[in-house]
């Protein structure tokens, strides 16, 4: 018996082993990608898209801005794609990566409850949005964990001349972005997030997009790491990632998103998809 | 508590709809923790025969080291593994990070204390006479490790069960050193993460139902298999 369950053992083992090592070492390509990418569901669309084109096979390590950064100075990624610009301008000038192009945009709103007790809707800005939440002590959740989002709260918080670590009104969730939406909605509380994931997100949260900031778009750029600095990094494969993201085939897979199910697109391309529609 | 209902509902739907999406992260999910039980059953078996028989110097160093494993903090086995399979990592060049046999790897390394304790003290608990007396009347080492393993089957295979159960209902590490991707490494808890992550609900809840029911099937058949009379 113990024969016979060795053999099996070793016989399911090489299966497992069969199936991912297809395609060998300088196929495969590991994308760093944010929470709200994967959350919206864009990620398994890219994935889907670039690998009918190409022979390579996508990896993706999710995590938040400030995590795929560490991953990529590590030389543990070939290709990121975030959404923080000074921690990305820093990535670059420390020649960890280079090449940073825009892919597409959204916008960070202000959700929270449909009484809107803190007066958010009123506000000329988001620093002053940020005054009245601290002013009125109404609970904030903040994503609390080095994301693109977290970070852009931080810089608010900043503009605003106040620091919420320690005040009771303030929590921080540590999840990702569509998470940290449905705790806030269940707190009934105010928490910062980007437009795409809240559109996914509205019809189970129950919070309202109070205020929105169109003058800052949040920006998710594309940006090869360093094959100089990392010899393990698949440089070809990153190269056929970027162009391929920014090429017109990328930006409509980019701009369809969304279409169908929201009647809009969830991240707007950073140039623009020749196919889509007006206003695509 | 609606939701609870209309997620029972969702998960007959899918599994009786044939939906491909689920039955590929449920082979996923079987393929790849059963793999890692077997391999935990193996490795499980042979240390507790060691620890059992041979009652080896510092066995009650060694024996705590395994109940101890048995809380091993999955995300913790995780990130080890992870470190150990980064590119940067002593086991980089193997390419293994993120696929399936990543999580083979993870789970077993969790499951294999679980049933190294569970067994040597299924085996510590047989008569101690026993072997010496198979051995005696000509048995070699396997004929006797035979014998009593399967005079301790019932507790054997609760061993196994609680290995497998560790393994498949398993998700901080699985996410880390598989990755999580569609077709290849998401198994049914990583898919669950991203529903809930993704806030569809109610997918995810048909999911977790499909797991429970797979797992109910399969401890019965082990169950079944346990509480059967030995052959004589």
């Amino acid at each position: 018996m113990a024969v016979r369950l060795a053999s099996l053992a070793v016989l399911l083992t090489s299966l497992a082993l069969l199936d991912s090592s297809c395609g060998g070492d300088r196929n495969e390509l590991i994308l760093g990608a944010t929470t709200s990418v994967q959350d919206t569901g864009l990620l398994d669309e890219i994935v889907r898209a670039f690998e009918g084109v190409t022979d390579y096979h996508i990896k993706p390590s999710i995590g938040g801005s400030g995590e795929v950064l560490a991953k990529a100075r590590r030389g543990e990624l070939d290709v990121i794609m975030t959404h923080s610009p000074a921690d990305e301008d820093k990535f670059i000038a420390d020649g960890e990566g280079l090449d940073k192009r825009p892919v597409m945009m959204n916008f960070f709103l202000i959700a929270g409850p449909e009484a809107d007790p803190a007066g958010v809707r009123g506000a000329a800005s988001m620093s002053e949005a940020f005054k009245r939440i601290a002013g009125g002590q109404s609970l904030f959740i903040s994503r609390g964990d080095q994301s693109g989002t977290h970070l852009r709260e931080l810089s608010i918080w900043g503009e605003a001349d106040i620091t919420p670590q320690g005040q009771p009104w303030y929590q921080e969730s540590s999840t990702g972005q569509g998470q940290n939406l449905v705790v806030a909605s269940d707190k009934d509380a105010y928490t910062l997030v980007d437009s795409s994931t809240f559109t996914v997100f509205e019809k189970r949260a129950g919070l309202r997009a109070l205020l929105t900031d169109t003058e800052k778009p949040n920006i998710y750029s594309v940006i090869r790491v360093a094959s100089d600095k990392h010899q393990n990094v698949n440089a070809t494969g990153a190269i056929a990632f970027a162009e391929f993201i920014t090429s017109p085939a990328g930006q409509c897979v980019i701009a369809d998103f969304g279409m169908e199910e929201y009647g809009k697109s969830l991240f707007e391309p950073a140039a623009r998809c020749p196919s889509a529609n007006v206003g695509g | 508590m609606d939701l609870i209902w209309d997620g029972v509902t969702e998960a007959l739907r899918l599994i009786f709809s044939g939906d491909s999406y689920v039955y590929e992260v449920t082979f996923t999910s079987l393929l790849v923790s059963g793999s890692a039980t077997l391999i935990a059953l193996v490795l499980g078996l042979s240390i507790a025969s060691f620890l059992a028989f041979r009652a080896p110097p510092g066995r009650t160093l060694a024996l705590s080291a395994f109940n101890a494993g048995m809380a091993l903090p999955p995300v913790a086995v995780g990130l080890l593994v992870s470190i150990m399979l980064w590119r940067t990592g002593p086991l980089g060049q193997l390419h293994l990070l993120y696929s399936r046999t990543a999580i083979v790897i993870a789970q077993a390394v969790i499951a294999t204390p679980v049933v190294a304790a569970l067994s040597t003290a299924a085996l510590q608990g047989l008569n101690p006479n026993l072997r010496l007396q198979v051995l005696a009347l000509g048995a070699s080492r396997w004929q006797a490790a035979l014998l009593l393993f399967r005079e301790a089957r019932i507790s054997l295979l609760a061993a196994a069960m609680a290995g497998f159960g560790a393994a498949i209902s398993e998700v901080g590490a699985t996410i880390m050193v598989g990755g999580n991707i569609k077709g290849s490494t998401r198994t049914l808890t990583s898919a669950i993460v991203l529903e809930v992550g993704q806030g569809d609900f109610e997918t995810a809840i048909a999911l977790s139902f499909i797991l429970l029911g797979v797992i109910l099937v399969l401890v019965t058949l082990f169950t079944v298999l346990q509480q059967r009379r030995p052959p004589a």
